[in-house]
């Protein structure tokens, strides 16, 4: 750690245990998004 | 305006000068009037960093935006999520391990002093720049509603904002954004349900989600890859995550919003909320304008949405060139209406080959209302108007005027004014926080009492404010505010970008490197800006060049060390 950082801790997410998982989730969530917007465009077209 | 309206409109807005101002108390330290003491809860943050981006542009334009290219625009938020889950990683724990006021005191820890000062002027620049924009949107409101001078509404708006926002910081800005974002998401869901309960009784929501997707005001998603086609999956997903990590992890006005958290965790938190909830937010917003497009295929629009003009042209010289064309608007208006309403009654009684029928005469319809609205504006344009006059940041605020109900119209008003007040005053801070403490204090006037910095903030923050007024007048010949802000942002932020990702991976680049890869930086949106590359690439261009250039004279000079500690 350089010397100018102070040394914080990064706490856990309140949900999913780890802040990859939370991180894996929002991407997941982005996908689904954009499946749904593609099919919302399609049905509508 | 009726009196109900009025009783709404000043009754919200009293309520969140109030609210703010209470809960603004206790601001008389430097850390305190910047940075909130860093007390602030995660959902504060986080809808305080929705509000700061929703600003009354999003209402006004992001509504015509749909109502004339349909939602398409929403692809740009489609990289948000990605930039925010890298921030999260990256940006948020250095910011916050750090302790700096801004994002730029971090690039003098990690590079040198020449480097933050360019960084900061970048900043003060792009935002300076987009908070005139920022400001000129409700002045079309009151020039809409009663027909005021835009400046003369601009300054009355910009001296109330500058007052609330000089006299509580950034913790009376973030506590009045939740309060504000709260009115918007109850204004936004009333509003539509009125469009909607206003459309003619046969004409159901799936029918008028036909009607709007059959003139292509559904088109959400488009794969087709094109340099210079603003809006398709690519440049959102890749363009909009390099502009996303700009904005929020380079751009004071959001980089101190999440450096008020508790702690590193309740910063992340406020940013992925944002992730989540910003492209369904989006979405809903430009929904509202695809409904307002279909409601508008019963009602006869005006040929013109912005009033003062519209007027304009039907009187003295005009005249005699407006009416042929309102003739051949008002032709195809009725076709565009009867075909519509054959196309849902022969869905309805089950006939294809009538709705097919009827589909080809709507589309035809639909091409000769356009024409004849392009020639409106051609008009507008040729007879003293505003050269390549655009009246898109006209349309939903003309639509909620003359026909949303008593109370709803004051409701939509106090949203679109509080989002304005709310926005600007976070970036006038932001602006602020950065001429003092990157500027003044580092440049000017070193060692002072924390009283004298809290002074010159406040002073800072009056001085942006006036310059936002003085300014805001740019807003008037940009045709969509939405774009405007954005493509202002976008000649900026890769540069920015840029140096925070070598700040963050690339340890041995220098000082030198890193600011002579900025100026390449903005020399290479230049380029891009002239050869007609679509802004959204810019941010991409820009920071692969910081990064190429940087690398490239650094290792024509001594590798960086560790720099020491510097004095806030």
């Amino acid at each position: 750690m350089p010397p100018h950082e102070r040394d914080l801790p990064d706490e856990p997410p309140p949900f999913l245990g780890t802040w990859p998982r939370v991180y894996a989730a929002v991407v997941v969530y982005l996908a689904l998004v954009i499946a749904a917007c593609y099919a919302f465009t399609r049905i509508f077209a | 305006m009726r009196l109900l309206d009025w009783v709404v409109l000043v009754g919200s807005l009293a309520s969140i000068i109030a609210y703010g101002l209470y809960r603004g108390r206790g601001s008389n330290t430097v850390d305190r009037y910047l940075l909130a003491g860093k007390s602030m809860p995660w959902y504060a943050m986080a809808l305080s960093i929705m509000a700061t981006q929703a600003s009354a542009i999003t209402f006004i334009s992001t509504t015509g935006q749909s109502y004339v290219d349909g939602m398409r625009f929403v692809q740009f938020y489609f990289g948000l999520p990605l930039a925010m889950v890298v921030l999260c990683a990256t940006a948020v724990p250095i910011f916050h391990r750090a302790e700096v006021y801004t994002a730029y005191e971090y690039l003098e820890r990690r590079f040198d002093a020449k480097t933050r000062a360019l960084a900061s002027l970048i900043f003060l620049m792009q935002r300076g720049l987009s908070v005139g924009l920022t400001f000129y949107a409700p002045a079309i409101v009151l020039s809409v509603i009663f027909g005021w001078p835009d400046r003369l509404t601009t300054l009355i708006i910009g001296v109330t904002v500058v007052l609330y926002t000089v006299t509580g910081g950034i913790r009376t800005v973030t506590w009045t954004d939740v309060q504000q974002m709260l009115i918007i998401f109850c204004g936004l869901l009333v509003a539509l349900i009125t469009i909607i309960h206003m459309l003619p009784q046969q004409v159901s929501l799936l029918d008028a989600m036909r009607l709007a997707g059959s003139a292509g005001k559904l088109n959400a998603v488009n794969f087709h890859f094109d340099w210079n086609d603003r809006y398709n999956l690519w440049s959102g997903l890749i363009g909009g995550m390099f502009l996303a990590l700009s904005y929020f992890g380079c751009d004071q006005s959001q980089v101190q919003r999440y450096l008020t958290g508790k702690s590193i965790a309740q910063s992340k938190l406020s940013l992925l909320f944002t992730a989540v909830a910003k492209i369904p937010m989006q979405f809903f917003i430009l929904f509202i304008g695809a409904m307002v497009f279909v409601f508008y295929i019963f009602e006869p629009p005006p040929l013109v949405f912005q009033r003062i003009e519209y007027d304009r042209i039907q009187s003295g010289a005009a005249r005699a060139r407006y009416e042929p064309i309102a003739a051949r608007y008002q032709d195809a208006f009725a076709r565009r209406k009867q075909a519509a309403l054959d196309i849902v009654a022969a869905r309805h009684g089950g006939d294809p080959r009538g709705a097919e029928d009827a589909q080809g005469r709507y589309r035809q319809a639909l091409e000769d209302v356009d024409t004849a609205r392009n020639q409106g504006a051609s008009l507008v344009a040729a007879t003293g108007g505003e050269k390549g006059f655009k009246d898109t940041n006209y349309i939903f605020l003309s639509f909620v005027t003359r026909y949303l109900p008593a109370g709803i119209v004051g409701l939509v008003i106090a949203v679109i004014l509080a989002a304005t007040m709310s926005s600007s005053s976070g970036e006038i801070n932001s602006l602020a926080t950065v001429s003092v403490v990157d500027i003044y204090k580092r440049h000017v006037r070193k060692g002072a009492t924390d009283h004298h910095y809290l002074t010159a903030s406040r002073v800072a923050t009056a001085f942006w404010g006036a310059y936002a007024v003085v300014f805001s007048g740019l807003g008037k010949n940009v045709g969509s505010l939405i774009e405007a802000v954005n493509f202002v942002g976008s000649l900026f932020y890769g540069s920015l970008l840029g140096v925070f990702v070598l700040a963050f991976f690339f340890k041995r680049v220098t000082g030198t490197g890193a600011f002579c890869g900025m100026l390449a930086g903005e020399a290479a949106v230049i380029v891009a800006w002239r050869s007609g590359i679509a802004y959204l690439w810019y941010n991409v261009i820009a920071c692969v060049v910081v990064v190429a250039t940087a690398t490239a004279v650094s290792s024509f000079s001594p590798a960086a060390s560790a720099r020491p500690d510097i004095t806030r």
